[in-house]
């Protein structure tokens, strides 16, 4: 049997670390927005903003529109915000400290990215709302165009694990990361993640240039359940790559669980820096970039750790 | 404990499959049809890995999230309703449909009490998964790699049909379909 915490302790665990991993988040994408335009940084207000608009969404009037699918407006940001629990879950701190470790792993955290497109598909459909109509549409086309290279750049990892389970990939990882194993594999990742979440340049589906996409009529808690949500799939995106692609728990010197919140927080870096420093890009590029490029190139991938393992 | 959480998830997913299944051709609308159909086989999925097959559940969900979203959006293209929330009726020829429905149903149900099913406990999910992996690519190979094939070149037939580079040019750009002899006049 492998290894699965108690119900009540994973949910308050895995609850916990999302919670502060959106908080964590939020202040380091302002902290990289300042360094970026060169601003003087307020280490008292940059900690206190996140709480302080949170706080103001949560005092705002919420909005509803006309004829809207009411049940599934209110249950878009839950599934959202479970399935990063759930794709946060299969993240193990260490070799024996894991919310749950499946033999199935790798394909349950699959499962969770593959519904994130029903839950934003969900948000922008039932307000009955043009714009919020077009964010879905448009994150439809991204999510199906980043689902094959998504599968078959975590696939390469499984390779050298022999083994489904996350735990087995990261304990395969000992002596060589899979950074170095599979150069092509975690700048495939990052790509993918940053659609996954539709941050920075793949911010599509919520984008300015559709008043806000999917939460333009959304306002107060929905609104901050819906990022919310939002940024726990990022920290989990980058939680995963750090277990998968850059050897988790192994490091020297500091014990497992640092190293794995030390690597998270570096993904994320380079994660969020992304928003400030690349452009949009169009939804029309990103389809052609990703069945042209990106899906040859995770195929090549899977081809080349298959045969070095030979 | 452990045996009554099971029996209540299972009980969970069972009853809330059959539900949302027979909510799809209550309501009254395409897309909630086609996220009825996806939460009644996220249940099945469940049921699957409470059974030890952990993997055929999971990839069922992971298959079905990308299907439903393709089904619902090619539906509402095709219907010409925009967004599919226009009220519409989701069943056809409602008598024959009552039967089909009700006879598939008393048929499929009556099988546990007709068929003698193995006495076999299930073996583990890794065991499981490992299993399945043998029997694609060691006794049944030829037929899925026959299938997998024949699946792929429909794909890309699929894929060319589609494309808006036709044989009279690109399907954006209003083109002319040529004369029947060569330095004819186009048509049109």
């Amino acid at each position: 049997m492998r290894d699965y915490a108690s119900p009540g302790v994973a949910i308050v665990a895995v609850g916990a670390i999302l919670v502060a991993g959106v908080y964590v988040l939020a202040v380091l994408d302002r902290l990289l927005g300042m360094i970026v335009a060169g601003t003087s940084i307020r280490l008292g207000a940059l900690l206190a903003e996140p709480v302080q608009s949170g706080a103001l969404l949560v005092l705002q009037e919420r909005r509803t529109t006309e004829r809207p699918d009411a049940a599934g407006w209110a249950l878009a940001p839950a599934l959202f915000g479970g399935l990063a629990a759930v794709a946060l879950a299969m993240v193990p701190l260490d070799r024996d400290i894991v919310a749950a470790d499946p033999a199935t792993g790798f394909v349950v955290f699959s499962a969770a990215i593959a519904m994130v497109m029903i839950a934003i598909y969900l948000h922008g459909w039932s307000p009955n709302s043009a714009f919020a109509l077009h964010g879905a549409y448009r994150y439809g086309a991204q999510a199906l165009s980043f689902q094959i290279p998504f599968l078959l750049a975590m696939l390469a990892t499984a390779l050298p694990a022999e083994s489904l389970s996350i735990v087995d990939i990261v304990d395969a990882q000992k002596s060589v990361w899979n950074v170095v194993r599979e150069p092509a594999g975690l700048p495939l990742y990052l790509v993918v993640g940053v659609a996954v979440s539709f941050w920075g340049p793949l911010n599509l589906p919520d984008a300015a240039d559709l008043a806000g996409g999917t939460v333009v009529e959304d306002s107060g808690l929905d609104r901050l359940l819906w990022k919310g949500a939002r940024a726990a799939m990022l920290v989990a995106v980058a939680a995963m790559g750090a277990a998968v692609f850059l050897g988790g728990w192994w490091g020297p010197w500091l014990p497992g669980p640092a190293w794995v919140v030390l690597k998270t927080v570096a993904l994320l870096v380079v994660l969020l820096a992304s928003g400030h420093l690349l452009a949009r890009v169009r939804i029309e590029q990103f389809v052609f970039v990703s069945w042209v490029l990106l899906i040859p190139l995770a195929l090549l991938n899977v081809f080349v750790s298959g045969a070095l393992l030979l | 404990m452990n045996g009554l959480i099971t029996d209540g998830v299972f009980w969970l997913f069972a009853v809330g499959s059959v539900v949302t299944a027979f909510r799809v051709f209550r309501t009254d609308s395409m897309m909630r049809a086609a996220f009825f159909l996806l939460a009644s086989f996220a249940g099945v999925g469940g049921i699957l890995a409470l059974l030890g097959a952990e993997f055929l559940g999971m990839v069922l969900i992971l298959m079905m999230a990308g299907e439903m979203l393709v089904m619902a959006i090619v539906m509402v293209m095709f219907m010409m309703n925009p967004a599919g929330l226009n009220p519409m009726w989701m069943v056809h020829q409602h008598r024959v449909a009552v039967v089909a429905g009700a006879g598939s149903f008393l048929a499929l149900a009556s099988l546990p009490f007709v068929v003698d099913l193995p006495d076999r406990p299930a073996p583990r999910p890794e065991e499981a998964t490992a299993e399945l992996g043998t029997e694609l690519l060691g006794g049944s190979m030829l037929v899925f790699q026959t299938a997998g094939v024949t699946l792929l070149s429909a794909m890309i037939g699929a894929v060319v049909i589609a494309h808006r580079n036709g044989r009279f040019g690109e399907a954006e750009q209003g083109s002319l379909e040529p004369a029947l002899e060569p330095p004819g006049e186009e048509k049109g």
